[in-house]
């Protein structure tokens, strides 16, 4: 600690550590149904990641030469990501529209956006075949500048090191860093403008790798404007997420983990989030009739892949945008949770189209690529210890409960030293603004 | 073009290497040893009326590049189409055509503007100035390549714990020492012959122009997805032998280039207009705050 | 593009995505540097800040505000001075007219006494106690301009026959209670301000058209009312 030891803060340390070793224990209960079943699966995962690092990715993925991406890219990477766009979503709606109302959700879709990164991000590790190289587009052991995965992969990790960012001040108010918390607040809002620029980047940019693959995916999904529709599904698709997440941490966490105010505003704000979910799937839905004429794609529609779009289209992008509306319209929030789920399962279909079901459509079934065993049950592991991670962080962190009294009294001080600065006069004045209280000699000029 | 690219590739690698850990410990480039001047594409013509399906040139890819050796006497397996495989860098397929069974091999076709060359984020994939397409072993195997290839010729080990990603690379070894293309040297019946591309396009027209009752009059690779290094020709229309009738002439990299170009753009105005959009919000917060907060 | 020899169509890429990234770097710091409050604007605040405290000066001793920004002066027994103070004033700007009540008429503490037309607006104001009007300030009705030269003296308004004068004035706040309450006006003021004001006070003086118009130029008069307390 920069050569000022004090007695005092070697006490505050130790303090520090006897703290960190009783947040390491586990918090509320052990032996429940979720636990039960997801602990195998992740065990079992850990056990078929590794046989896939020492055997390499055919000892567990099924016909890769015919389709490159299975679904751990197209699942996990592609689903996950898209998923993760509430955090981009929220934190425009709360950072830089400052909409107030929707504070509370901000951290939990931040957190939940963050680790999707790190988790779905992180498997492609285990779809690279030489995954010792992942570092080579980023140390420049030769720059791929003309390559859209170049682009995706250097705004993963920036978009990373953004989110992390977003959050830090949660996790500075867990470990009462007082300095660094005010530190890191402050750079909130210029992470969370660099991360939506990247997010419209790269979420497009997922789209935009399908570019290259014009006869191998279906007319009806191949289209120029793939990746303006992927940046689209993904604001839809995040605040989904958002929803699905919000309903279920407000239901499971303990009471003493979840502000009451927070609790009591969130059907209020799963309200707005449906209506803001159904406006925008009416957009894309708009969009895609726009794209399927431009195409002149319309006499496939009358094919087994056209039927198969059809219901996505309609089954999965245009009911639940009716179900948000409906929920929206009658103050309802069961038909927005249902719309949700509906929504996510779309999307998951949807991305899941692009790199498996409508990518070399022609090739007869048994040539067809159908994950392996194996390979769903990795994926599920890495799902679930997403959802045990986030469980612990919520468990600890005030993520969905108000942040200690003293950081809120930073955030008003830190306020009202931007209001003063705005107003010119407040310095020179001497005068705290407002609600600050504090009065000061203006006679002494 | 003004900027040599290699040139600035690397010093942007030493910019950034002085950054990043380990930047010093870059394994060096695999430098071709590349004579100066406009050197032009090779390529090679795939005469498949020539073309007797002997499998010698499977046979020399095979024996150059230390892949399985195939047994060539085994008719068998002109029963199915075969693809290029990891173990195989060219095959040679049979077709019922409407003038009865030809025989066309495949292998990478070596764009001029290759999809996977502009998909590979290290360039691993790299187009040669000479024209082949290689593949480097700084590849991450992310088989985004594999993606892109209009033809899809890449194909990956995934048996392997240490995979490598296998294509035909037109003997680029044997290239640098001047020497031709295993396939094209083992090649009995003429049926490969090897040149700059702008011969070969030269002699292919001839060919058709001399014989026009033996040719179709379309050289398949001069235009397809922006021309291609290597060039076919055939008696009967192209789909018969195997080959997609819809890829265009448009090069693939040319398919992601509007997306490509606005990036800097989007980078650029995008964090410009959320701060003015985050300055007005603020400014109204600040007067509902007063309004609010002291009356 | 031949199709003889290569060419990069992403050549430039790199050199574009290196010019982002210094172009986002100097954007911020373009950004934090405007965003700074101008020099100018710092000057003109000190002289802004001299002036505004000049507002709240207080009168010595023997004049008693009302908090809808009117004073009374006891003069001898029952007779009572009563004007708006230098704030109000100031608060409104240019006053074209006043419009009083006729002598001989009552008047009662807290209630609607007389009213300001500024441009087509007119702003009423408290009287301070309670009472019969005796005469009114025959100066004032001239030019109502001058209302701003010695607030205290000699621009009274009206005087009034007050004869619960002792139980009024103890409703009314003076010394050091009254300068509790103007802290508080001005702290109020301060709190509304923008720093646009800055500009406007180019000579360090007063607008012609008041601070209120300043603080919203479409619901000044709201805002005045809010301090005549009138609502």
């Amino acid at each position: 600690m920069n050569g000022i030891t004090t007695t005092e803060e070697m006490h505050s340390l130790k303090d520090f550590l006897i703290f960190i070793r009783s947040e390491l224990k586990p918090k509320g209960k052990i032996l429940t149904p979720f636990n039960l079943i997801s602990a195998p699966i992740i065990l079992l995962g850990g056990v078929l990641i590794l046989y896939r690092f020492i055997m390499g990715m055919g000892a567990v993925v099924h016909n890769a030469s015919e389709y490159p991406w299975g679904i751990w890219i197209g699942f996990i990477v592609m689903v996950g990501v898209a998923f993760a766009g509430g955090a981009y979503v929220t934190a425009f709606i709360v950072y830089v529209l400052r909409g107030e109302k929707y504070h509370s959700i901000v951290r939990m879709a931040v957190l939940n956006g963050f680790l999707a990164y790190v988790f779905y991000a992180g498997a492609i590790l285990l779809d690279l075949g030489r995954w010792w190289n992942i570092v080579n587009p980023l140390i420049g052991n030769r720059f791929g500048v003309n390559s859209v995965l170049f682009l995706v992969a250097w705004h993963f990790l920036l978009y990373m090191i953004a989110q992390l960012v977003e959050i830090s001040p949660a996790f500075a108010e867990w470990l009462g860093l007082k300095r660094a918390r005010k530190f890191l607040a402050s750079l909130t809002l210029g992470a969370v403008i660099i991360g939506i620029t990247l997010s419209t980047l790269h979420q497009s940019g997922l789209g935009a790798l399908f570019l290259m693959a014009k006869w191998k995916i279906h007319p009806l999904w191949y289209t120029e404007f793939i990746p303006l529709l992927f940046f689209i599904s993904s604001i839809f698709a995040g605040l989904a997420v958002v929803i699905f997440i919000g309903t279920v941490s407000f239901r499971v966490f303990d009471k003493d983990r979840i502000d009451e105010e927070y609790r009591k505003s969130w059907d209020d704000i799963l309200i707005d989030l449906g209506k803001a979910c159904a406006i925008t799937m009416f957009v894309y839905f708009l969009l895609q009739v726009l794209i399927l004429v431009h195409g002149k794609n319309w006499a496939l529609l009358n094919t087994p892949m056209g039927y198969w779009y059809l219901t996505e289209l309609m089954g999965l992008l245009l009911l639940p945008a009716f179900l948000f509306g409906w929920g929206v319209k009658s103050g309802n929030p069961a038909p927005i949770r249902i719309a949700a789920v509906l929504t996510m399962i779309g999307v998951i279909i949807n991305r899941i189209d692009y790199s498996i079901i409508a990518f070399k459509w022609y090739l007869p079934f048994s040539e067809r690529y159908i994950p392996s065993w194996m390979e769903v049950v990795i994926t599920l592991a890495i799902v679930f210890t997403m959802v045990w991670v986030f469980r612990w962080i919520v468990n600890r962190v005030p993520i969905l409960r108000k942040p200690p009294q003293w950081a809120i009294e930073q955030e008003q001080e830190e306020e009202e030293e931007i209001e003063g600065r705005a107003m010119a006069l407040a310095p020179q004045l001497g005068l705290t603004m407002a609600d600050g209280g504090k009065t000061i000699d203006l006679h002494k000029k | 073009m003004g900027i040599d690219r290699r040139t600035f590739l690397k010093g942007l690698g030493a910019g950034i290497a002085g950054i990043a850990p380990g930047g010093s410990l870059l394994p060096g480039r695999v430098e071709a040893a590349e004579a100066p001047g406009n050197k032009e594409f090779m390529g090679v013509i795939v005469d498949t009326t020539r073309c007797v399906g002997c499998r010698s040139c499977e046979l020399a890819c095979a024996e150059a590049h230390n892949l399985p050796i195939p047994d060539i006497s085994d008719t068998s397996v002109f029963e199915k189409n075969r693809p290029t495989s990891e173990t195989q860098w060219e095959v040679v397929n049979r077709y019922q055509t409407e003038k009865g069974e030809i025989f066309a091999k495949r292998q990478c076709m070596h764009c001029n503007q290759p999809g996977c060359v502009s998909a590979c984020p290290v360039n691993a994939m790299e187009k040669r100035k000479e024209g082949p397409v290689t593949w480097d072993t700084n590849c991450m195997g992310c088989r985004y390549c594999m993606i892109s290839c209009p033809f899809d010729v890449p194909k990956f080990e995934h048996n392997s714990a240490t995979p490598k990603l296998q294509k035909c690379n037109l003997c680029w070894e044997r290239l640098k020492q001047g020497e031709k293309p295993a396939c094209v040297e083992a090649c009995p019946a003429e049926a490969l012959t090897f040149g700059t591309r702008r011969e070969l396009i030269e002699e292919a027209n001839t060919r058709i122009y001399k014989k026009p009752n033996e040719y179709i009059s379309h050289i398949f690779g001069e235009h397809e997805v922006g021309g291609t290094g290597y060039l076919y020709l055939s008696s009967v229309p192209f789909e018969q032998i195997g080959f997609r009738s819809d890829l265009g002439t448009t090069a693939y990299p040319e398919y992601t280039k509007g997306f490509l170009y606005s990036v800097p753009v989007v980078l650029l105005l995008w964090p410009a207009f959320l701060s003015g959009v985050s300055a007005i919000t603020k400014r109204k917060d600040n007067v509902r705050r007063k309004e609010g907060g002291k009356v | 593009m031949e199709g003889f020899t290569y060419v990069d169509i992403f050549a430039t890429k790199g050199i574009e995505y290196l010019l982002v990234i210094s172009g986002l770097l100097f954007f911020t710091f373009f950004w934090r540097f405007l965003s700074r409050p101008a020099v100018a604007v710092y000057r003109e605040a000190e002289n802004v800040a001299s002036t505004i405290s000049d507002w709240f000066h207080l009168p010595v001793e023997g004049v008693y505000f009302h908090q809808g920004h009117s004073w009374a002066a006891p003069e001898d027994g029952e007779v009572v001075r009563v004007g708006m103070d230098d704030f109000a004033q100031k608060l409104v700007g240019k006053i074209d007219a006043i419009k009083f009540p006729n002598v001989g008429s009552q008047v009662a503490q807290g209630e609607k006494a007389w009213s300001l037309l500024v441009g087509s607006k007119s702003i009423d104001m408290l009287s301070p106690v309670d009472g019969k009007i005796l005469e009114i300030n025959e100066r004032l009705l001239n030019s109502p301009e001058s209302i701003n030269k010695d607030p205290y003296g000699q621009s009274w308004l009206m005087k009034v026959q007050a004869p619960k004068i002792s139980s009024n004035l103890k409703n009314l706040l003076s010394g050091s209670l009254a300068k509790k309450w103007m802290e508080g006006v001005r702290e109020n003021l301060l709190a509304r301000m923008n720093y646009n004001l800055g500009a406007v006070y180019q000579d360090g003086g007063v607008p012609v058209d008041g601070i209120a118009r300043n603080l919203d130029r479409e619901r000044w008069d709201e805002i005045v009312r809010e301090f005549f307390l009138i609502s």
